[in-house]
């Protein structure tokens, strides 16, 4: 049911205002206001998302983003926005499909946010990647500390069972039980634990330093232009690759290849499916790669 | 964050390490403007022994649009003397010119062309019309249509 459309506009176009003055309250309200006018403008909701985002609420953020898609699947924004409540709560597998399905929709429309959006794209895959670090990073830690304790356990259980030099009940000690050979054989156990569980901290703790060390990004992941990581390579006629944003901002200004300065255009462009694969594989396993 | 931004991070990173012969980062304080010293290596003896001083301003849009590169004179900088360098430090190169200028050209490799623009030359001489153009040019370098009129040097 297509509602009262012209006052739902001047709505909106109030709350813009608003929104331009920094007034996010005001316009949030606005919009609102333009929503129960007509439930049917997909705009109004992606309008009210991006109050909602500067006002820190999330949750209702992303209730709009939804009602606006069931409306328009292909709205860039509303994936956009969607993208940007998700990192914020944490929830990166939704963060990074949405704002890589914003890319692609602005890849496909020709859209000036393009360059925006990939470096969003690149904040949500290397916010995922921070975390499950951070995540792996822990249970590492977790793991050497319960195998540190069980060999300690180990330890002492093995010195125990080896006729220890207890004095007997009555307070007596029986120098007999404790000879010379016995101190020694308990020294060489409690040793070999000792370095065992040495050896052990060793190996967790050039694994940490191996962590540290693997920073080299591949030439063949660096855009020209930005010299960022690339999402989405294209390759041009010369052959070279770039970023289908940083690319295609160039050819807005002159529509000639960066290299050998023959003309080019948007149409000679084409995607490098091999090279965004070996990008978005790399970037898995690198996400540090972002902020290189 | 500016396309630039990033960009021109790095490529301080880069040059803070490492630079060719006779190139040398002077100062680089922020992301708009910086300075670099450079010689001409081999014996030409019309810069034999000099040091010049070049100035880089970057804008939003680098490095889709070129930097404002020209020399600056000071105690022990003068202004070098070549056909296509103004003496008060306009250098009329295509690469920084708008329609000259390409993305993939970075901070390195202007240094790299203004030096070997200097190296070949053999032409101890202004620009025809430097003391006109000195005394009238309002534009900033990049806007200016220079008539490319002396190709061979």
């Amino acid at each position: 049911m297509a509602g009262d459309t012209v006052k739902a506009g001047i709505l909106k176009t109030d709350g813009n205002k608003r929104f331009q003055n920094g007034d996010f309250v005001g316009a949030e309200s606005l919009y609102s206001k333009a929503i129960i006018a007509d439930d049917t403008n997909p705009a109004l909701y992606t309008n009210r998302a991006m109050a909602r985002l500067k006002l820190s609420l999330w949750d209702s953020a992303i209730a709009d983003c939804l009602a606006c898609l069931k409306l328009n699947g292909e709205s860039m924004k509303a994936h956009y926005y969607l993208a940007q409540a998700y990192l914020e709560l944490r929830a990166f597998d939704d963060a990074v499909s949405h704002a890589s399905r914003a890319r692609e929709i602005c890849a496909t429309t020709n859209d000036k946010s393009l360059a925006q959006v990939t470096t969003l794209v690149l904040r949500c895959k290397k916010d995922r990647w921070d975390d499950a670090e951070k995540r792996r990073k822990r249970a590492h830690r977790e793991l050497e500390e319960d195998v540190l304790a069980a060999m300690r356990r180990e330890k002492e259980d093995s010195l125990a069972a080896m006729t220890p030099p207890t004095a007997d009940a009555g307070g007596n000690s029986s120098p007999a039980t404790t000879t010379m050979e016995d101190v020694g054989d308990r020294r060489q156990v409690a040793e070999e634990w000792d370095a065992k569980m040495e050896q052990l901290s060793r190996v967790f703790e050039s694994a940490r330093a191996n962590d540290d060390k693997r920073r080299e990004v591949p030439e063949w992941a660096i855009d020209d232009i930005t010299f960022a990581f690339m999402v989405d390579p294209v390759i041009t006629v010369s052959g070279q690759s770039y970023e289908r944003a940083s690319i295609m901002e160039h050819l807005r200004r002159q529509p000639t290849d960066p290299l050998t300065r023959e003309p080019l255009r948007p149409s000679d462009l084409r995607p490098n499916l091999a090279l965004r694969k070996a990008c978005e594989e790399f970037l898995d396993e690198n996400g540090w790669a972002v902020d290189w | 964050m500016s396309l630039g931004t990033k960009r021109l991070g790095k490529e301080l990173t880069k040059i803070s390490k490492s630079l060719p012969p006779g190139i040398t980062l002077v100062k680089a304080d922020d992301l708009q403007e910086w300075l670099l010293d450079i010689q001409v290596l081999d014996q030409n003896p019309i810069y034999a022994g000099e040091t010049y001083r070049l100035k880089f301003r970057f804008g939003k849009q680098y490095p889709i649009e070129p930097p404002e590169v020209v020399f600056t004179k000071q105690e022990s900088r003068p202004i070098p003397m070549h056909p296509h360098i103004y003496s008060n430090g306009i250098i009329c190169l295509d690469l920084l010119g708008s329609s000259g200028w390409s993305p993939v050209q970075n901070v390195e490799s202007v240094c790299m062309s203004i030096q070997s623009m200097l190296t070949g030359n053999t032409k101890n001489h202004r620009p025809e019309g430097d003391a006109d153009f000195v005394s009238t040019n309002k534009a900033r370098p990049k806007d200016i249509e220079f008539y490319y009129h002396d190709n061979e040097v």
